[in-house]
């Protein structure tokens, strides 16, 4: 990843994470809410790897909690989990699909919203178990609209890599 | 060549994938155990020191990004609820048109039912009460149908020979009486009204005991007919029914019910009798349960 690859990146999760937090966290549809900076974190991760989606996700984590006054490292520790477990599927061979944003997408939802009712529920906070459920279709819709745009436009801020920089590339059969 | 040295390749410490697994492996546990730590710290002191500080400051400095973005936004937002509050608005309109439709209902339903409370409970005074003529029982009935025009004097009511309603029973609602049964079929039976021209009633005057015959008479008032010029009746008199005063010739309505008061007295030089006209205790026209005055023993 170049110097200029990285701060495109920076960027790109800075304004996901500001647009995040000031417009979407405030659209609420049948009790979800579209998350526009998971989905970033997902299409930096599947097109740069594991280290480049952990780091993403934990610095844009950072910056949703700082921005929120939020519990430090919270959002920092999903999101960098997140994208490292994205990252590693975008480190196969199985990333050239076509559904994969959106199988990505769709699973990295669903642990998302439950990684965050855990942490809440460890630390003793409020964790409503019944509505994160009773949302989680229309996030994963919600999410799923914003993938192909967002996809669209990760891809062509950052080129794809060449072969030779995946070296810890898995090849993924059937 | 047999006894020269082989040059050995340099052996290199990790193969690059593994090196690479190594270092993704690093980051990931480093960054969670930062996580992890900025999660411990945060929590323990929510509101207070180094961190807060620290988070309080880069809050401020994302604000004006925030702002921002907020700014640009707002002409969506202000579209988007634009949208959002008249489709709400309609619905809800809707809804509530539709609720005000159903409480109109149930108002008039409850104003219904507690007219038809007032009726029963006149009519049950009516029943229980020491006037009411001892050898008769009463069949209470709704009234199904009601007269139909200025020229229909007849209702009908829900109960009929099979409740013991007999053809010219008396019938009575919480007021007085109504009139008198004409037709009776298994379940319902047709009562003609006070006002029909050929229903006549002897009737008493309660104060002065005065006795005439009552009936319709020209223009549909009811008339107190065959008093003679030299009785006195009073307006305001009350009217009851005569009885039976020969046991050979039974009258068809017992003694003592209701039927109205004295509202005019007039006389003429021409005429024999008093022209009493008389307003009766009952709503004939819209009397919802009557009470049919059955004889506890068959008249013979």
């Amino acid at each position: 990843m170049t110097v200029g690859d990285g701060v495109k990146a920076a960027a790109l999760l800075f304004v996901a994470a500001v647009a995040q937090v000031s417009i979407f966290s405030q659209v609420h549809v049948f009790g979800a809410v579209p998350d526009v900076l998971l989905v970033s974190i997902v299409a930096l991760a599947l097109l740069r790897g594991s280290v480049v989606g952990a780091v993403g996700g934990f610095f844009a984590g950072l910056l949703v909690d700082t921005a929120t006054l939020g519990t430090l490292g919270l959002t920092s520790l999903v999101l960098t989990l997140a994208g490292y477990w994205i990252g590693r599927y975008g480190e196969t061979t199985g990333r050239d699909r076509a559904h994969a944003p959106f199988l990505s997408v769709a699973v990295v939802t669903v642990l998302y919203q439950f990684g965050l009712l855990v942490v809440h529920f460890v630390l003793g906070e409020s964790a409503p178990a019944g509505a994160v459920v009773r949302s989680l279709i229309p996030a994963i819709v919600l999410n799923l609209i914003l993938t192909a745009p967002i996809y669209a436009l990760v891809r062509r801020l950052l080129r794809p890599p060449a072969r030779d920089e995946l070296s810890a590339e898995v090849q993924l059969l059937g | 060549m047999l006894a020269s040295s082989v040059q050995r390749s340099k052996p290199t410490p990790y193969p690059s994938k593994a090196r690479s697994a190594l270092i993704r492996r690093a980051v990931v546990v480093l960054l969670v155990i930062v996580a992890l730590a900025l999660i411990t710290i945060s929590f323990r002191s929510p509101t207070a020191g180094a961190l807060h500080d620290i988070q309080g400051a880069g809050s401020t400095a994302l604000r004006p990004f925030q702002i921002a973005a907020t700014r640009v936004a707002q002409p969506f937002r202000d579209a988007y609820d634009y949208f959002a509050n008249a489709s709400s608005a309609e619905s809800e309109n809707t809804v509530l048109k539709r609720r005000i439709a159903e409480l109109r209902l149930e108002v008039l339903h409850n104003r219904e039912l507690a007219i038809k409370a007032q009726q029963d409970e006149r009519l049950l005074h009516l029943e229980q009460g020491s006037r009411f003529p001892a050898d008769y029982q009463a069949v209470n009935a709704e009234v199904t149908s009601f007269p139909s025009g200025p020229f229909a004097h007849n209702i009908e009511i829900a109960a009929g020979s099979s409740s013991g309603v007999r053809l010219n029973s008396p019938v009575v609602s919480g007021d007085g009486l109504v009139g008198i049964v004409t037709n009776v079929e298994p379940q319902t039976a047709v009562v003609t009204l006070l006002t029909d021209p050929s229903t006549f009633v002897a009737a008493r005057d309660l104060q002065t005991q005065i006795r005439g015959m009552l009936h319709t008479g020209p223009g549909g008032t009811l008339i107190l007919d065959q008093v003679p010029k030299a009785l006195r009746v009073r307006v305001g008199d009350a009217l009851v029914t005569d009885g039976t005063h020969n046991a050979r010739y039974r009258d068809l309505y017992p003694y003592g019910i209701p039927i109205g008061r004295v509202s005019h007295v007039g006389a003429t030089d021409t005429a024999p009798f008093l022209q009493v006209q008389v307003t009766p205790f009952a709503n004939l026209g819209s009397t919802d349960v009557v009470g049919v005055l059955v004889p506890k023993k068959p008249h013979r």
